[in-house]
């Protein structure tokens, strides 16, 4: 039993990481209506970005607080340079882009940074046991910053003027063209958002394992099935999702192996898919 | 050099097999498949295994497109049915499970050591003939590949698949099931990347899952993008545009020798990126123009 | 052959789009329904032809109960609509758009079209004269190896009532026949349409050209928000109050 809820603890770690990711991905899908590929690959390079920036201060806080800038400023060159331009197009063809975009950004990060695994300094702190159950200090931090992450999101979302017409967009698209708000200044900030909530995921990820160029790109298929199980365009079905599928990944992992654990988000996405398309708090939306 | 060229026309025959799948699913029918490399990994090893069991090559071939069919069965029956953007997604997952299963499951596959010494193909020639016999192989599966294709498109199957591309309501209307035809198409592409996994198998002599990884399926995206999407001649072009990329990425390393070989790595994700990025915002029809125009 | 519709319901969040519909449509007849935008008109044709799960309700045609079939069930089963906006085949000609439509080709299965070339083969010459036919019937011969892409809204609309033709339906659920139509093809597509219904074809048509909807339809349904407010013959159903209210009366405004 105690390692289950040791286990389940990790997970809820790794939940929220996934949780994040999930957020970035349903948010573009549920505005810019495409699933977007470069999420992972957009958390590698907030990662990236946050290892020089603590490196250059010292400071692990101005690290991370670059690494939100670089994912921000990358959402915004590609919406930019490449998703505004094919918003009258199928969402295949974002879809298609998207995956380029989600190359660019490893191939420069591959030759910048090289191929190697590198790591984020944090003090070595020995873990402490709150009930029996042992707690990593590390991953108190990792959780700390991803509640912190949420609530801003959920203020920007709920409580700013931007934030609301985005849901409204997310809500229903073409009422939020008929009464007039302008989809472009949307755009931007949904841009800027994802890829800042793409680039934390990324940093909490790098803290908790490793940095390397391929580390975003395999949480994609976990989001996407966070996403899909929390519901389309459900920003907190989409953090939800994430948390119960980091728990359940590693409270089934001494059942299935490591490697099977990621097989796991897989079989969620695909029964979800199948069998609840609307996730367990989205509207209809029609998947097939 | 002629031994090089031989060795990047057998890479490319090898590729236009997994292209003119991809081009029937997508290009024909309008099926997203993100998982191409899947069907190409469950054909490497059906083949690899087999012939370490002594199986005759004449028989791994042909038992390698039919697990890769067999393979694409299950998902195109359950999520053939889904929207496309959520069928590519799902297709992809496919490809990456399969390289995961590839990978733990040590005692049929040998796990991340791979399977090594897979038997050559014709290996009672040696040298320029034995690679020369690949390379006939090779541009004899290709041609029946194309021959089958166009007696396909020709017929009422073929109509009926470009009616699924143009429009799926609008076929479902007049009463035919369109996820029927989506199941044959996914499964005739698959056995087309089966085959050409089981000759890359016996070519390459030595396969492991690492060789399976995506990019191998957006590389395939970007030869068919580029060559014309919908075209058998497209995916023929496309596959050579593709191979002189990367084979000349590998000249630039000759040029340039302080490029490393991971450096080179990136370079081609890099361009296969922005190939697909370039070509999906300012020339989705490709290359060779639209298909309409036949 | 009739088609019962009966307390055919479906609601969008507290919306009920369309709210508790009966009628039957006789397959010898040219049935119309009308009203305003929003009215859910459309939304009952989808209702009906299955490409949406109502709440509630049951579909029936020629005595067969449709309600659970699939789309292509139904259609199979001789009751094969069009759609507002037309969706033609748009890379293949005209003939070609026909032809995807003929039932039953074994062609269409994969070990036919490789092991019995000749068989298919005299097939489709028994339908690409059937096709043929059907253009000329059409007035579709200038265009018949065009791209149905290229073609003009109204002759999309002739595609797809050629089509429905094809498959052999019984009755065709025409939506929005003349919308975006030019008055001399309005006419063509009229012209056809009564002389399919002399040949015993159904059809039962949503459209707002009240003018040429009237001439061709004997029997009217009128629908409000949702719900069937009138019915029978045209010109009974348009002098009634409640029809002038809601419809004309929105038309005026």
């Amino acid at each position: 039993m105690r390692d289950i809820i040791e286990l389940a603890s990790i997970g809820l770690v790794s939940g929220l990481v996934i949780g994040l990711a999930a957020l970035a991905v349903t948010l573009v899908f549920g505005i810019a209506r495409f699933a977007n590929a470069a999420t992972g690959d957009t958390m590698t390079l907030g990662a990236y970005a946050a290892l020089i920036g603590t490196a250059w201060t010292g400071s692990f806080l101005a690290g991370g607080a670059l690494g939100i800038a670089a994912g921000a400023a990358t959402g915004l060159l590609a919406y930019h340079f490449v998703f505004k331009k094919l918003e009258q197009r199928s969402s295949v063809a974002s879809l298609l882009a998207s995956i380029g975009v989600g190359f660019v950004i490893r191939a420069v990060l591959g030759l910048v940074f090289g191929h190697g695994q590198q790591v984020f300094q944090l003090p070595m702190v020995r873990p402490f046991r709150i009930y029996d159950i042992r707690v990593q200090p590390n991953d108190l931090k990792i959780a700390a910053a991803a509640i912190v992450t949420l609530v801003v999101v959920f203020l920007i979302l709920h409580a700013t003027p931007i934030g609301r017409r985005m849901r409204a967009v997310a809500d229903d698209p073409m009422l939020a063209k008929v009464s007039g708000i302008a989809p472009k200044r949307v755009m931007i900030a949904l841009w800027a958002l994802a890829g800042g909530v793409s680039a934390v995921a990324g940093v909490l990820l790098g803290m908790k394992t490793v940095v390397s160029p391929e580390m975003g790109w395999e949480m994609l298929l976990p989001a996407f099935a966070a996403a899909v199980l929390g519901g389309i365009g459900h920003p907190v079905g989409a953090v939800v999702a994430g948390i119960l599928l980091g728990v359940a990944q590693e409270v089934v992992s001494p059942l299935v192996g490591f490697t099977y654990k990621i097989a796991l988000t897989y079989a969620v996405l695909l029964g979800v898919l199948l069998f609840r398309p609307r996730g367990l708090f989205g509207r209809n939306e029609g998947v097939r | 050099m002629e031994a090089y060229l031989v060795a990047i026309a057998i890479v490319t025959g090898i590729y236009v097999l997994l292209a003119l799948g991809l081009n029937l699913q997508y290009g024909l029918t309008g099926i997203i498949n993100f998982g191409h490399v899947g069907f190409f990994c469950v054909g490497a090893y059906t083949a690899a295994i087999l012939s370490q069991h002594g199986v005759s090559l004449f028989i791994t071939l042909p038992a390698s497109a039919a697990l890769a069919a067999l393979a694409a069965w299950p998902l195109g029956l359950v999520s053939l049915r889904l929207r496309d953007d959520y069928f590519a997604i799902v297709s992809l997952g496919f490809s990456e499970v399969v390289r995961l299963i590839v990978t733990s499951e040590r005692w049929l596959t040998n796990g991340v050591q791979g399977i090594p010494g897979i038997p050559r193909m014709f290996a009672d020639l040696s040298g320029m003939s034995q690679a020369s016999a690949v390379l006939g192989l090779l541009l004899v599966l290709n041609l029946v590949a194309i021959f089958a294709m166009r007696r396909m498109v020709s017929s009422p199957f073929g109509r009926m698949i470009e009616a699924i591309r143009d429009n799926e309501e609008a076929v479902k209307a007049l009463g035919k099931d369109p996820a029927r035809f989506k199941l044959r198409v996914l499964m005739l592409g698959s056995a087309l990347a089966g085959v050409g996994g089981a000759v890359y198998a016996h070519y390459i002599g030595f396969i492991a899952p690492e060789q399976f990884i995506p990019l191998i399926t957006f590389q395939i995206w970007m030869a068919i993008i580029m060559g014309g999407v919908g075209r058998v001649s497209g995916a023929l072009v496309g596959t050579i545009i593709l191979m002189v990329f990367m084979e000349g990425s590998r000249f630039l390393r000759d040029v340039l020798p302080f490029i490393s070989e991971v450096e080179m790595a990136s370079v081609r994700i890099g361009i296969v990126g922005l190939a697909l990025i370039l070509f999906t915002i300012h020339r989705p029809q490709g290359l060779m123009g639209d298909y309409t125009r036949k | 052959m009739t088609l019962r519709i009966r307390g055919m319901t479906k609601a969008y969040g507290g919306l009920r789009v369309v709210d508790d519909v009966s009628f039957e449509v006789s397959s010898t007849a040219v049935t119309g329904i009308i009203g305003p935008n929003g009215a859910g008109k459309s939304t009952l044709f989808s209702l009906v032809t299955g490409f949406l799960d109502g709440d509630a309700g049951s579909v029936s045609f020629a005595d067969k109960d449709l309600s659970r079939a699939s789309p292509m069930a139904r259609a199979r089963a001789g009751m094969v609509r069009t759609f507002q906006v037309p969706r033609e085949f748009t890379h293949l000609t005209v003939r070609e758009n026909l032809l995807t439509a003929a039932p039953n080709q074994s062609g269409e299965g994969l070990l036919d079209v490789f092991l019995r070339p000749g068989r298919i083969r005299q097939e489709e010459e028994r339908i690409r004269a059937e096709a043929d036919a059907m253009i000329a019937f059409l007035k579709l011969d200038r265009v018949a190896d065009s791209p149905a892409g290229g073609l003009s809204g109204g002759q999309k609309k002739l595609v797809e009532l050629g089509r429905a033709l094809m498959t052999g339906a019984r009755l065709i659920l025409l939506d929005e026949p003349f919308a975006g139509v030019n008055p001399v093809l309005i006419e063509t597509i009229s012209d056809r349409v009564r002389e399919l219904n002399a040949r015993g074809i159904g059809f039962l048509i949503i459209e707002h050209d009240l003018a040429a909807l009237t001439k061709l339809a004997s029997v009217l349904h009128v629908m409000d928000r949702g719900r069937l407010i009138a019915s029978g013959a045209p010109s009974v159903v348009l002098s009634d109050p409640q029809v002038r209210d809601a419809y004309l009366g929105g038309a005026a405004a």
